[in-house]
């Protein structure tokens, strides 16, 4: 006689996820004295604001989960956002069989199984995918933060160097700076 | 026109059609399809059907394959720009006049090898799209002009996707230059795709083949530069402005250092001819549906792509520094002459500093807070 059966199978499974999203770009450093020496402010500049140097060279800021990193040398500035997570996610299934005909109990437990996996995988996707946007949505808010200082620097820079210049020029008489218009009259004597 | 060469004796012409079988038929169609001869829908239809091959083609046959290669590449070139009366580069000076009156019959020669004569067997025979037999054409093998032929087919075959997609993957389409310069959103195949070596674009009858080109290649850029504000597909503008991007830099820099810049005078034609007014970056990439990819890395990727083109001209601009820096005794004064000529003429600070402005737009941390950053002409001392 047939008789139906039912199964119930469970997975679960825990994973690491990480997700990142990174711009570069470059710093529009003017050349008002040699690159070493814009680079040499530059780098002095980074460090009066947080920024560590490291061994190769560039200067490094950690700011929550994103990390700004300066080449001082080259002035190309990368953003780059992180975010990681220890996900657990489980998922469920039954399925029903006959003893007499279709599969055996234990091809179909295998099956459900093989399914379960699908489901699982498909799970951590949609988590690796909110992941990303959380990194990508932390991305793009500090970039909007970053924008202004990033900018005062290049303005700090560039004045510093245009009174270096000057100072090699002649004798500065008087220096007058406006912070709100950014504008920035040297007098000297030649 | 004077004439400089007497022309070679040619056998009396029949009264009437001369006759071959139904595949040689076909083939002479195929071949006119792809000088651009043949209505396009009609020669479509052709490469897409198979046809049983014949052992050989009749002399007939051969005789009007040689003659319609003869008068259409030479018909193409002269259409394409080589009527017109420009001047080019010859050993460094710049020489004037139209594309026969600038070089000797002798350097002006196209020779076509056997090559070409295979593909159109193998394209008459073959269901192009889906090829039983195969083919293919050693690059090295392949003449200048049948690198012409092969960028001929290719563009008279662009209508049809199924078509490009099997053409790109033979060498004869994937590493021929010409190709690549024309089109080289259809070339790349995917984001690795790399465009071939161009240094022997500049000697010989491939530097002619290029001039005879300029105008055609301005006005396709052009248009295809228009077109990209209705692109779409994220992936699809990312694949083609990588594409366009490396294929220009890489031609730049070879002509750069052949010093032949009148032989990019196409990228300048083509920036001019955007850059009449201030452009902003929508103007590309306005038609691009929907967020795009997660990744910001990703979107701005895409879209630095689409402004490929605008990005050439700061190889451009540093050829005009270089060229303004070059005295009269130097030894490339004349070509650095017609060079700055050309600039000046396209109004070419103008617009590279508008190409620029769209350019960094499109890059972040960038907007200058709290007034503009001072230049360095601003010193006061600096006229001392």
């Amino acid at each position: 006689m047939s008789r139906a059966y039912r199964i119930t199978v469970k997975e679960s499974d825990t994973r690491h996820l990480k997700a990142g999203d990174e711009i570069a770009t470059q710093l529009e450093i003017l050349e008002i004295l040699p690159p070493e020496d814009m680079a040499t402010l530059l780098r002095e500049e980074l460090k009066t604001r947080g920024f560590g140097e490291q061994d190769d060279g560039t200067l490094t800021r950690e700011d929550g989960q994103v990390t700004v990193t300066v080449n001082p040398c080259s002035g190309e500035v990368s953003v780059k956002a992180h975010a990681a997570a220890t996900v657990n996610q489980e998922a469920k299934r039954e399925a029903s069989g006959f003893n007499d005909i279709g599969p055996s109990e234990s091809s179909l437990r295998d099956r459900v199984r093989e399914q379960l996996k699908h489901d699982l995988d498909k799970k951590f996707d949609q988590e690796q995918s909110r992941l990303q946007t959380r990194a990508t949505e932390e991305l793009e808010k500090h970039l909007q933060k970053i924008q202004p200082e990033i900018s005062a620097i290049v303005n700090k820079v560039t004045r510093d160097a245009l009174k270096e210049k000057a100072k090699q020029l002649g004798t500065v008489t008087e220096i007058s700076e406006d912070a709100e218009t950014g504008s920035l009259t040297i007098k000297l004597e030649v | 026109m004077t004439r400089t060469a007497a022309p070679p004796t040619r056998p009396p012409e029949p009264d009437g059609p001369r006759p071959v079988s139904r595949f040689e038929f076909n083939l002479v169609r195929v071949l006119r399809f792809f000088l651009g001869h043949f209505p396009s829908d009609q020669g479509i239809q052709l490469v897409r059907a198979a046809m049983t091959r014949p052992e050989c083609l009749s002399d007939t046959a051969v005789g009007l394959v040689k003659d319609s290669l003869a008068k259409g590449c030479v018909l193409a070139l002269v259409r394409a720009g080589g009527w017109r009366s420009d001047r080019y580069l010859r050993a460094g000076k710049p020489v004037g006049g139209r594309a026969w009156e600038r070089s000797p019959p002798a350097d002006l020669a196209l020779a076509f090898s056997a090559r070409v004569v295979e593909f159109l067997i193998w394209a008459t025979a073959e269901k192009v799209h889906d090829p039983k037999a195969p083919w293919d054409a050693p690059y090295e093998e392949l003449t200048p002009a049948d690198e012409l032929f092969f960028w001929l087919a290719f563009d008279a075959c662009r209508a049809d996707p199924d078509l490009v997609a099997v053409l790109r993957t033979r060498d004869a389409f994937r590493l021929n230059p010409l190709c690549w310069l024309g089109y080289p959103g259809d070339m790349a195949a995917d984001d690795e795709s790399a465009p071939p070596d161009f240094r022997p674009c500049f000697a010989g009858p491939r530097a002619v083949i290029l001039e005879c080109l300029q105008a055609h290649l301005a006005r396709r850029w052009t248009q295809s530069e228009r077109a990209k504000g209705q692109i779409g597909d994220w992936e699809r503008m990312r694949r083609q402005g990588r594409a366009e991007f490396a294929t220009l830099r890489a031609f730049l820099a070879a002509a750069g250092a052949a010093n032949r810049t009148d032989l990019a005078r196409f990228v300048l034609k083509t920036n001019v001819a955007m850059f009449g007014t201030d452009l902003a970056p929508a103007f590309w990439t306005g038609g691009l549906q929907g967020s795009g990819p997660p990744r910001l890395a990703d979107r701005l990727d895409t879209q630095r792509a689409a402004l490929a083109v605008p990005r050439q001209l700061e190889v451009l601009a540093g050829w005009q520094q270089r060229a303004v820096h070059v005295g009269y005794f130097d030894e490339d004064y004349s070509a650095s002459q017609m060079w700055k000529q050309e600039w000046e003429a396209a109004g070419g600070d103008a617009v590279a500093a508008r190409a620029r402005a769209a350019v960094e737009s499109l890059e972040p941390l960038r907007a200058p807070v709290g007034g503009a950053p001072p230049a360095a002409t601003d010193i006061p001392g600096d006229d001392a």
